[in-house]
């Protein structure tokens, strides 16, 4: 079959080597034509229909990243030149992970299969390997949560390993979840009950991974476990370590609002329900010993060991599940909102937790007040139940998201979070002014617009319109922006600020991706498979991602792709084998089974 | 009212310097930075907004290009790269080939050769019918005297009617430009009175830059306000006290301090501008446009011949004075005749006129807008 293959040469993959894939396309069966165009002045249509008709092409291979744009254009012109319009194959580098090292390789490959007129996913299928029916999920957010009991459920085993002394994630911090307005704590909670019960869970939290090795199927993975210095199993959580412990620290999960103790439970509701020592901030531990242990003779148990070891296991694995999760962007980086320099401006975490009734204030919106610290004797901003009210309260959109200076991409929850706030502000203090500056309002899931129709109808300024400086006058704060539909600049004195801040991975995606083989996309997520046919996969076999660790997402598509990901997990622990790395296949195998594919289908045809 | 659009404005306004502006998203960030931007004149985003739109007939009329000195606050934090400070620049360069009647300032702005071209032409005729005047009145061997090559009263009268050329092509471009912003406006109605109201604006503005003094960095507004007073000085000098300046040699040093001054200002505003541009290190240097470039080497050009000469009139090289003179005018002329109504240094005029004439209209703007918030209240209120 006659084919002219076109190589678009805007934003491909920066690793392929655009002119050996074209030397290598100028070679492959039934290729007569190989040229390079630019997506942004793509050849005319009749001219290029022209051409088709001169050359006798019958098929017309599009290969670069993402050639579907100028498809349609393509199609045209074989419909011109009176050729089969079915024949425009696309050859997309970079939906088949040719971003990786061994990118001109993949690109190459992706190239031969379209050619042949075969997909890619068909040809390129690894083989199947023995798999162990343990699976890994590495962390403990709802993602991993779900994850984790919907395989447990099933009668397999689970190790969830947990960075924090807790799991929980983020989603324990919230207050409220859109659209809904569900508790959030009402959801989560009984889930992390139920993982920490499950007899098919094996939690293990204040742990972190640090070496994997094996491939699908059979993966052996290092984890440390850092010492916990607190025996789970005989503390009955009774506080007494904790109220003689005389170092405090800002509190991980109050967002820094108020301060733990060195020997700490994250919260109330932990699970496992038991304290941990932070090594970092305890004098014990510090010292060798030799000063403190206050705790020590304090707790009524006996089950505090401050000199207990870190210790490293090894765990046998057939699937590993990523579920790493975010977190905000440095707010104080976007200079002109004031994050940092005005007390009252605040990121949304530390909103969730103001609001959240089990926050340092009980779910009191207060200003922070100026408060004496007594035992570093300085003043110090802190949220106090007794703080004034804002009389004026902003949120701002789309704080280092959506900009070419900080996160280009859209963090995707923050409009609707910030519709929660708005309606927070004006449940609880329905005297004071609420404005929501936004860009563009996406409000894109089920029940999302009318959520949003009803903040507006509650009476929340919605300007549309990016804010551009927040600043401070005579201790009074202004809020500046555009009102865009109402044409005119607008300067608010406002008392709070909300900055509904982007996200981005959370610490140590890199290094987890470097120990797995792992491709992270351009915006540091890790990378599906393919996004449209396989989000729950990765380019390894039995490596999946689930939730926030992929991209940006909300609870109810966190949870969706989480119970996706049991769902492939337990397919190849039913069928006993698993798809082993796409990297692991040669070129030649490739072309060989594309070139054998190729070959039926055209007896079919016939 | 229809408006009709012309859907290739914004690669029409590429030939202007224009890029990145269909980037642009609308979310107003530039405005809200902008020092300027205040009811009814929203800088920069309205203009990007008719600009994607291809509102060409709006844009011919607003002011607001005009009223934005570049200082870039916008373009920095714009999250989208869309160069809104860089767009104002090319509107203003798009506004005064439309203010132009004769179409040669959009020949300029379309073709850098067609301007290096015209400005070289009109050197070199200069240059002969110098040397033919001058031959055709004296020696060229003479400076001054009864011999004089050049004598300061006839170059005194040469003076004064490109003078008058030139008040005539800006005058007449200075009413189209009255015309398309406020003149064929019917939904503007402005009295003499509210024209005279604000009329002290227009020197006020023209000496001191007062809005240019009010972007967060100084800088570029202290070298345009040395560059502006510097040339202003050296005008006034020339158009009025000629006779002193050129006068034999002795020296009538009330006129030169100020002359020497102004030149020293002129080189160093000159120098200042080049070296940013170069150095890129501010936002508003960023981008350079060949039209900036031609006008910067003028000024430099007509600012260096002009000590030069002035050293050999004072050092008695006469031949060399009269030679230098003519290379002098060689710059002078091209630079008066085709930079100033057709060319960058229309803003001298363009400028101060924007403000007067947005001062004029502010308030009755105002007054429509906010008419407008309250019909459009009153609709949504009825809804």
């Amino acid at each position: 079959m006659k084919t002219a293959v076109f190589i678009g040469t805007l934003e491909s993959p920066p690793n392929v080597d655009l002119k050996d894939v074209a030397g290598y396309a100028s070679r492959l069966p039934g290729v007569v034509k190989v040229e390079m165009i630019s997506y942004s002045s793509p050849p005319h249509p009749e001219s290029l229909a022209d051409e088709l008709r001169r050359q006798g092409i019958e098929r017309v291979v599009l290969a670069g990243d993402s050639p579907g744009f100028i498809k349609p254009l393509f199609t045209r012109a074989m419909a011109l030149a009176g050729a089969n319009t079915d024949e425009v194959r696309l050859a997309s580098f970079r939906e088949h992970g040719a971003d990786l090292k061994s990118s001109t390789a993949r690109a190459k490959a992706v190239l031969a299969c379209a050619v042949q007129g075969v997909p890619f996913l068909l040809a390129a299928e690894p083989k199947p390997l023995a798999v162990n029916p343990n699976t890994l999920v590495i962390g403990g957010g709802i993602a991993g949560i779900q994850v984790a009991l919907e395989i447990a459920d099933a009668g397999k085993k689970v190790y969830l390993v947990e960075r924090s002394g807790t799991i929980g994630g983020h989603m324990a911090m919230f207050d409220k979840t859109f659209p809904t307005l569900d508790c959030a704590a009402c959801i989560l909670t009984p889930k992390m009950v139920a993982v920490g019960e499950h007899p098919n869970i094996e939690l293990i939290t204040n742990a972190e991974v640090t070496g994997v090795s094996g491939q699908a199927g059979s993966y052996r993975v290092k984890v440390l476990k850092r010492a916990r210095r607190v025996d789970v199993k005989a503390c009955v959580s009774c506080n007494s370590c904790s109220e003689i412990c005389p170092v405090a620290v800002r509190s991980e999960f109050d967002s820094g609002l108020t301060y733990r103790k060195a020997i700490y439970i994250p919260f109330p509701q932990a699970v496992p329900n038991a304290y941990l020592v932070d090594p970092e901030n305890c004098t014990w531990v510090q010292s060798g010993g030799k000063k403190c242990g206050a705790c020590l003779k304090k707790c009524p148990k006996n089950c505090i060991n401050l000199d207990e070891p870190d210790q490293t296991v090894e765990l046998e694995v057939g699937n590993i599940v990523l579920a790493t999760g975010y977190e905000l962007l440095d707010a104080a980086r976007v200079e002109r909102y004031g994050y940092g320099k005005f007390p009252n401006v605040l990121t949304s975490l530390e909103f969730e937790r103001l609001t959240n009734a089990s926050g340092p204030t009980g779910g009191k919106i207060v200003c922070k007040t100026k408060k004496l610290n007594k035992r570093t004797k300085t003043e110090e901003w802190v949220a106090d139940p007794a703080g004034q009210p804002p009389k004026a309260v902003a949120i701002i959109h789309c704080v280092g998201s959506r900009d070419a200076n900080y996160n280009a991409y859209c963090s995707r929850v923050c409009c609707m979070y910030s519709l929660k706030f708005a309606h927070l502000v004006r449940e609880k203090l329905p005297q004071a002014t609420c404005y929501e500056f936004y860009i563009d309002m996406r409000a894109f899931g089920k029940g999302y617009e009318q959520f949003m129709e009803r903040i507006k109808s509650e009476g929340t300024f919605v300007v549309r319109g990016r804010t551009a400086q927040v600043v401070e006058s005579n201790g009074q704060m202004f809020i500046k922006g555009e009102d865009i539909l109402g044409d005119r600049v607008v300067e608010f004195p406002v008392d709070m600020v909300i900055l509904a801040v982007g996200l981005v991975p959370a610490p140590g995606t890199k290094r987890l991706a470097e120990m797995l083989g792992i491709p992270l996309d351009q915006d540091g997520w890790f990378s599906e498979l393919n996004y449209n046919g396989e989000p729950t996969q990765t380019e390894r076999g039995g490596i999946f991602v689930a939730g926030m660790c992929q991209s940006p997402k909300d609870i109810p598509d966190t949870v969706a792709q989480a119970s996706a990901v049991a769902a492939g997990v337990l397919r190849s622990i039913a069928c006993g084998c698993i798809t082993g790395d796409l990297s692991g296949l040669k070129l030649e195998d490739i072309e060989s089974r594309a070139a054998q594919l190729a070959g039926a289908t055209k007896e079919i045809r016939i | 009212m229809s408006i009709r659009v012309n859907p290739g404005f914004i690669s029409e306004l590429e030939k202007y310097g224009a890029a990145d502006v269909q980037k642009c998203y609308h979310c107003g960030n530039c405005s809200a930075a902008c020092p300027f931007s205040k009811e009814p004149f929203i800088i920069p985003r309205k203009s990007m907004r008719y600009l994607q739109m291809g509102m060409e007939k709006r844009l011919q009329g607003t002011l607001e290009p005009w009223l934005c000195y570049y200082c870039g606050e916008c373009s920095e934090q714009c999250p989208r790269g869309a160069e809104p400070g860089e767009t104002m620049m090319s509107l203003r360069r798009w506004l005064t080939s439309r203010y132009d009647f004769t179409g040669l300032s959009k020949l300029f702005y379309h073709s850098w050769k067609a301007e290096v071209l015209a400005l070289v032409l009109l050197a070199l005729a200069t240059g002969i019918g110098f040397f033919l005047w001058g031959s055709s009145m004296g020696d060229i061997n003479h400076y001054d005297g009864p011999q004089a090559f050049l004598p300061s009263s006839a170059v005194h009268i040469f003076d004064w009617s490109m003078a008058g050329v030139l008040v005539l092509l800006l005058g007449i471009n200075a009413l189209r430009m009255w015309w398309f912003s406020l003149g064929s406006r019917e939904d503007l109605k402005l009295s003499f009175f509210d024209y005279l109201k604000a009329v002290y604006l227009l020197p006020l503005h023209f000496f001191t830059q007062l809005r240019y003094s009010q972007c967060e960095s100084k800088r570029p507004w202290l070298v345009h306000l040395v560059l502006m007073l510097s040339y202003v000085t050296l005008f006034v000098l020339i158009m009025f006290f000629l006779h002193e300046m050129q006068s034999g040699p002795q020296v009538d040093w009330r006129v030169h301090i100020f002359g020497y001054l102004a030149a020293a200002g002129l080189v160093l505003a000159v120098i200042l501008a080049i070296r940013g541009r170069l150095k890129k290190d501010l936002q508003q240097y960023r981008h350079s446009h060949a039209s900036d470039w031609l006008f910067l080497g003028l000024l430099l050009y007509v600012a260096l011949t002009g000590v030069v000469q002035h050293v050999f009139h004072r050092t008695g090289y006469e031949f060399s004075a009269n030679i230098s003179y003519i290379l002098h005018m060689m710059g002078v002329v091209p630079m008066l005749l085709l930079e100033v109504p057709f060319g960058k240094w229309s803003h001298l005029a363009y400028r101060p006129l924007a403000i007067y004439f947005a001062g004029v209209a502010e308030s009755a703007l105002l007054k429509q807008n906010q008419q407008q918030i309250t019909e459009q209240a009153g609709a949504a209120r009825a809804a």
